[in-house]
Parts: structure tokens; C-alpha cells; sequence
């Protein structure tokens, strides 16, 4: 009697526990009631500024641009943090989870899309739209959301991305050092040809291709309404089926199935690897590091079949939870207004999104310095630029279409297969939002 | 101090006692605040949030609703999960036997009063002191195609081999990164528990007539049995729980199309981000948690039946 007694009291002791575990977890998370569509109010009172990885290297210039604001604007005071580049993204979440997301944040479109969609971003287009016609238009889209109405984030600072390559390897291959690969059929004849002279001893790439390569291949890789994605098209399959010739060939560098980015820097610098993208920056890095691949190296765009080059695109988006909205907007509008841009684009190789900055001279004028033939190169190639990454594409399925990738160039798969069941599991991913 | 002063005679003897008893119920508690705050706070109340979880369909920052067992029930037709479990399992079955042995004989090795043996004692623990990432990031420097390893390969002659680009290889890595990083640890147990075995035992098996290979077998392990049962219960634990060497080593994808990938991996990249299918990920962490009970249980069952 006292055991059944005692077992009924136990089992009422873990119900209550299992429903209270249960109404605790549905604490954990959710989406707060905020209004995303206007930031009016007064100027003025403190927010939060975080940048992605620049204080190292541009403290002065944003100290000074914060300055210059609180100047402009009395009682606001701009507190700036910096977050490192690795786990950028999960520091956002974890803010973003905790409700600690700064006021302003430095954000790529396929971060903002999250937030946008958890209703943490606001929509610019309702609280900001006098701001619009200052921008290029691709750089103002380039955080609109598939089945959302908006735009998410202030356009800022605009990058193609150079590829790097090393002429003394291209010669030692007998191919012409001064005239790269630029579409992909010539960058996989170079690539084989590379491949076959050197014993397959020199890689031409470190990296097996990404979605954006798919893009720049001119496969399709989402259907125009952002609801499935369209990279197993035979295009696509045709681009797997060209790139498993390069990696039996040895044209692919033997961890290029696992290497992260600065991996395949590290293999580019030891000259083991014959061409890499890259930025401006890495110039002084080579400079610094790797003076003797330095001496021999070439800048190029990266291969492009469709006559648009790729487009990386940095923003500054307004978090629709903050206290000071009407400081955020005017915050991030000050930093991404075309005088700060241009600005910043003369610390440092990025380039303006306001309407008409790339045609200053600065842009368009050759010095016979290295930095300026990759800043007039780039800012030529961006007039044509897009951005081939779907702002929908989340990390989740960036791994989903590397995984099949690699099944698919080493043959564990045909690449139509591989394809056709990460594009599948790209949808359902899609479908759970 | 009242209570323990012995009451006088002809005074009232139950007075103080009972004072003893008022206090009691709360002392213990209020000792045990600080510890029982930080436990509920940092382990109990974010083990039953992920139970909690497990059965939504919460996202990191979409709230879900209650779906049942649904997120068990993918776990089954889950690949990944069913390659994560099979990396974690092959982990504890190739790493624990060697972290149960190898520190056992080098901790023998090392016990003995040979000039300098402090060095070498010292050298055996300093992986243990370095960090996981600085010892990972190395030995990925190493055994990179073109690193040291693979360079003294060719200079002597030998074709490369590739270590972080084949998956079986990579994992073989990872496991011999961990046994390494684990010696010095095991092996300090062990030489505390060593020097505890009465030496008149091993002399007399060696006046029986029992060689090094015999004292060992009859004299050393059965007194070490119950050491290295906990040896191999905390080895197979955080064998089965390893995510930074494979993470160091195979990259966050979790090696060539994932191969290498292990559950909790698999609980870091279903988990974490802004797209983080938080619900999913705490199914995958409620199994891992069961596993490793499990293997728990199971070695201190396997004890008691030796001691039975």
C-alpha cells in the first residue's frame, strides 16, 4: 500500500517535472513583439555598434567616425564592439537568442535573412525609405527577403574578390603568366594542364566549388520566387562533372574536400597551390610572409561564365528591438552615407554602394601600383557584379551541398544524384523556415 | 558550540538538544546553497531545458511548438546521426582499451628511481597541461600532405600519406591525438595507485619463481583492477562525448562529406547558428546522454561482477 503510495507520488513528481521541463523549454526562444516598421523618435541617448573583424585594423577611422557623430548628434554616445571573424554567426545567434543583439550590426545578407525572419531586423524600406535613392540599387536589394516584404539592412562596403595566382608556376607549366584563365572552360584546361606538367605535384586550386561558383558557372541555383533550390540542373551537374576530371587529375589539391579558407591561403603562400581568391589585404600579407611568392604574383577576377562577377556585400542592420531606433537609423545611415564610405574606401580596398562613388577617379585611375590595379580592376568588374549566394542559403545547407560535392567528385556518386538529393534536403531544410 | 558542551548536572539535559534540532534542517542547506545554486544553474537547469526541448521543434530564434517524439524519430532515418554514432562508438572501442594500458606501463616505467625519470614524468604529463586547440592545430601542421610527417615520409623515400584528407585516416589521427593528450593524465593515476601495492606481493611471486610478464598479470592488474575501471569509465565518457581533436583535425564539416563527423559534432552543426535547429539538436544531446549513462553503467556493472 505505502509502495503503491509512493510510486504514484513518484510518477506525479516526474509529470510535473516533464511539464514543467516542457514550459520551460518553450521559454527558451522566441520571437519578441516589436514593431519592424518605424524608428521615429528622437536622436539621441546610447547604442550598441558592432563591426565584423575591422577594429585590428581601422580603430582610428571608426573612432573618429563616432566622434564625428556624437558631434553631430548631442547626447548620443555610440559604444563600438568588434567581434571576431570565426563564429561570427554564432556570436549574432547567441545575442540574438539572449536578446543582448546590438543596435547596429554588421551583418551579410545571408545573415540578416534570419533575423529579418525572426522579426528582429528593421525593415528599412517603412522606417528609412528617404534613404533608398542614395544607394545603388543591387546593393539596397541585396537584403530582400524571398516572401517577405523589405529591405533589411544599409547597404555598406561592396567587394568582388580578386583570385591570386602565382606567375612563376604558371610559367614553370609553360602557360602564358600574363593571360589567366579567365572563363571556367580556359581555368580547367589551365588547371589540367598544370596538373599533367608538374606531376600533379601542383594543385591549381585548394578548394572544391561553392554555390558561387555554381553562379558564376551559370547554373541557376535558386528558382526566382526563393522557394527551391535549382543547382542540380544539368548545368550544375555538368560543372561537377568537369571539376571530378580536376581532382582525378590531381589538378585539386589533395584536402581540398576539408580545407577551410585560411587552410587554402596557407597552401597558396607555400606555393604548393597555383591560384586562390582572396582580397586586397592579403597583397600585404604575400608582402609580408610570403615575399618570394610576392615577386611573382598575379591578380585576376575570378572565372566567370555569365559576365557577372560575384558581389560580397556588407551591410548595417538596425536591430527593431533596440531603445533608440531613430539613433540606430541615423547612426547607420551616417555610416553608410556616400562621405564616410568614400572614406573608408580609401583606408582600405572595399568599395562604396551609394549612387555614383565608383565614379570618381579614385576608381577609375591606374597609378601602376599593385593596390590600385585591384582597386580599378574590381570596381570596373562591379558594375556587372551579383550576388550568386541566395540570402536564404543558411550554413546548414552550405554543409548539405559541400558534403555531396565531395561524394560527387569522388565518385561515390554520380554528381546528377549527389546533386538531385542535396537539393532535395535544401528544400526541406527551406521548408522548416 | 552548545550542543557540544556536556550539560551539568541538575540542569535540564533536553533544553540544548532540542536547540541542536531547531537549527539542523536549515545548517545543512545553507552550507550547501552555494554548490546546489551553481549546479541548478549551470548543469541541472540546462539538462532539463535540453529534455525540454528535445520534444519541440524550436529554432534559434523561431519559437517552436510541442511535436512529440518526431525529432527521435528522424534521428532514425537520419544518415548523419547514424554516422556520428558509429565515429563516437569506434572512438571508445579503439581509444579506451590503449588509455586503460598505455598509461599503465608507462606509469610502470616511470615509477622506478633511475637519475632524471622526474624529466621524463614531467614530459609524459605536458600534453596534458596544453591546450586541446594549440595541440590539434600542431599536429594538423604535421600531418598536413606537405608537413613534417608526410616530409620525412618522402625523404625517406616513401610515397605521402594523407592523413586530414582521407576520412579513415583522419580519424585514426584524432584517436592517436587523443591517446597521446590523455597518457600523462591516465598515467598519474595510476602511479598514485601503484605505489600502494605492497611490494612483499611481488616478491613473493618472484620468489615462486613468476617472471616480470606473470607479476604483472597476477600481482600488478588485480590490484589495479578497480583503478582501471574508473580509468576505463572516465576514458570511454569523454571518448564518447570527443568533438575538438575530430574538429581540429577534420575540419568543421566534420571531414570529407562528413565522414568523420561525431555526435556531439553533429549536436555543434544541427545546433548552432542562426538557422540552429535547436529542438532537433537537443534530441541528438538527450541520446549522447543516454549512451554515455550507459557506458557508464555498464563498466561499473562489469566491476562489480569481477568483485562478485
Amino acid at each position: 500500500m505505502r509502495k503503491s503510495r509512493e510510486a504514484v507520488r513518484s510518477s506525479r513528481t516526474a509529470a510535473l517535472a516533464l511539464v514543467g521541463v516542457l514550459a520551460l523549454s518553450a521559454c527558451t526562444v522566441g520571437t519578441q513583439q516589436v514593431d519592424t516598421t518605424s524608428a521615429e523618435g528622437e536622436v539621441r541617448g546610447t547604442i550598441t555598434f558592432q563591426t565584423w573583424s575591422l577594429r585590428a585594423a581601422y580603430r582610428d577611422y571608426f573612432e573618429k567616425l563616432i566622434d564625428k557623430f556624437e558631434k553631430r548628434y548631442p547626447g548620443t554616445h555610440v559604444k563600438w564592439v568588434d567581434q571576431p571573424a570565426e563564429g561570427y554567426a554564432d556570436k549574432i545567434s547567441a545575442d540574438a537568442a539572449g536578446g543582448t543583439l546590438p543596435d547596429v550590426v554588421n551583418v551579410s545578407p545571408d545573415l540578416a535573412a534570419p533575423l529579418a525572419k525572426a522579426h528582429m531586423a528593421l525593415d528599412l524600406d517603412s522606417a528609412a525609405p528617404q534613404y533608398r535613392d542614395e544607394y545603388l540599387p543591387a546593393a539596397w536589394n541585396s537584403t530582400k527577403i524571398p516572401g517577405m516584404k523589405g529591405t533589411y539592412a544599409f547597404p555598406w562596403y561592396l567587394n568582388t574578390g580578386p583570385l591570386f595566382y602565382n606567375k612563376r608556376l604558371f610559367d614553370k607549366a609553360g602557360l602564358d603568366p600574363d593571360d589567366p584563365p579567365r572563363t571556367y572552360d580556359e581555368l580547367f584546361d589551365a588547371a589540367l594542364t598544370m596538373a599533367e606538367r608538374s606531376d600533379g605535384k601542383i594543385a591549381t586550386l585548394a578548394n572544391v566549388p561553392t554555390i558561387e561558383d555554381f553562379g558564376r558557372y551559370g547554373v541557376r541555383v535558386m528558382n526566382p520566387s526563393g522557394t527551391a533550390f535549382t543547382f542540380d540542373e544539368p548545368k550544375g551537374v555538368e560543372l561537377l562533372e568537369r571539376y571530378k576530371k580536376l581532382y582525378r587529375a590531381g589538378a585539386l589539391d589533395s584536402q581540398a574536400f576539408t580545407s577551410t579558407p585560411e587552410q587554402a591561403g596557407r597552401k597558396f603562400m607555400q606555393q604548393s597551390v597555383a591560384m586562390n581568391p582572396g582580397s586586397a589585404l592579403d597583397l600585404d600579407k604575400f608582402k609580408k610572409d610570403a615575399p618570394s611568392l610576392y615577386e611573382h604574383i598575379g591578380i585576376t577576377d575570378a572565372p566567370n561564365n555569365t559576365g557577372h562577377p560575384n558581389m560580397y556585400v556588407q551591410g548595417l542592420m538596425v536591430n527593431a528591438a533596440g531603445d533608440n531606433k531613430a539613433t540606430s537609423v541615423a547612426f547607420a545611415h551616417f555610416v553608410t552615407n556616400a562621405e564616410n564610405q568614400r572614406a573608408f574606401a580609401h583606408e582600405t580596398t572595399v568599395f562604396p554602394s551609394t549612387e555614383g562613388a565608383l565614379d570618381e577617379k579614385f576608381f577609375t585611375e591606374q597609378d601602376g601600383t599593385d593596390k590600385t590595379r585591384v582597386r580599378v580592376a574590381s570596381a570596373k568588374s562591379l558594375e556587372k557584379a551579383v550576388n550568386y549566394t541566395p540570402v536564404l542559403l543558411s550554413d546548414d545547407m552550405k554543409t548539405v551541398l559541400q558534403n555531396a560535392v565531395t561524394r560527387a567528385l569522388r565518385g561515390d556518386e554520380s554528381p546528377g544524384k549527389a546533386l538531385h538529393r542535396a537539393a532535395e534536403e535544401c528544400n526541406r531544410l527551406l521548408k522548416l523556415g | 558550540m552548545t550542543s557540544a558542551t556536556p550539560a551539568p548536572p541538575g540542569t535540564a539535559p533536553k533544553a540544548a538538544p532540542r536547540r541542536v534540532r531547531r537549527h539542523l534542517p536549515t545548517s545543512p542547506w545553507l552550507f550547501l546553497a552555494p554548490g546546489l545554486l551553481a549546479v541548478t544553474a549551470f548543469s541541472l537547469a540546462p539538462f532539463l531545458l535540453t529534455v525540454g526541448n528535445s520534444f519541440t521543434d524550436n529554432r534559434t530564434l523561431v519559437p517552436g511548438s510541442f511535436v512529440g517524439f518526431a525529432n527521435f524519430r528522424q534521428l532514425v532515418h537520419d544518415e548523419m546521426f547514424w554516422t556520428g554514432l558509429g565515429n563516437s562508438c569506434l572512438y571508445v572501442l579503439v581509444t579506451v582499451p590503449l588509455l586503460v594500458l598505455l598509461p599503465l606501463l608507462l606509469a610502470m616505467l616511470v615509477r622506478r628511481h633511475i637519475p632524471g625519470i622526474a624529466f621524463f614524468r614531467a614530459a609524459f604529463y605536458t600534453p596534458v597541461v596544453a591546450s586541446v586547440v594549440v595541440v590539434g592545430l600542431i599536429w594538423s601542421w604535421m600531418l598536413d600532405d606537405r608537413g613534417l610527417v608526410n616530409g620525412i615520409l618522402e625523404a625517406l623515400g616513401a610515397s605521402p600519406v594523407g592523413f586530414l584528407s582521407d576520412a579513415t585516416l583522419i580519424l585514426v589521427s584524432a584517436m592517436l591525438l587523443t591517446v597521446w593528450k590523455g597518457l600523462g593524465y591516465y598515467m598519474i593515476i595510476y602511479l598514485a595507485v601503484l605505489n600502494n601495492v605492497p611490494r612483499e606481493l611481488h616478491e613473493a611471486a618472484a620468489v615462486d619463481g613468476a617472471g616480470p610478464v606473470r607479476r604483472f598479470l597476477s600481482v600488478t592488474v588485480p590490484a589495479l583492477r578497480s583503478t582501471m575501471v574508473l580509468v576505463a569509465a572516465l576514458s570511454s565518457v569523454s571518448a564518447f562525448k570527443v568533438f575538438s581533436e575530430v574538429y581540429l583535425l577534420a575540419g568543421e564539416n566534420g571531414g570529407p562529406a562528413g565522414e568523420d563527423t561525431t555526435l556531439v559534432q553533429l549536436v555543434q552543426q544541427v545546433g548552432t547558428g542562426l538557422n540552429g535547429r535547436v529542438g532537433y539538436a537537443s534530441a541528438l544531446s538527450v541520446v549522447v546522454f543516454v549512451i554515455t549513462l550507459g557506458l557508464m553503467l555498464l563498466v561499473l556493472r562489469a566491476n562489480r561482477k569481477e568483485d562478485a
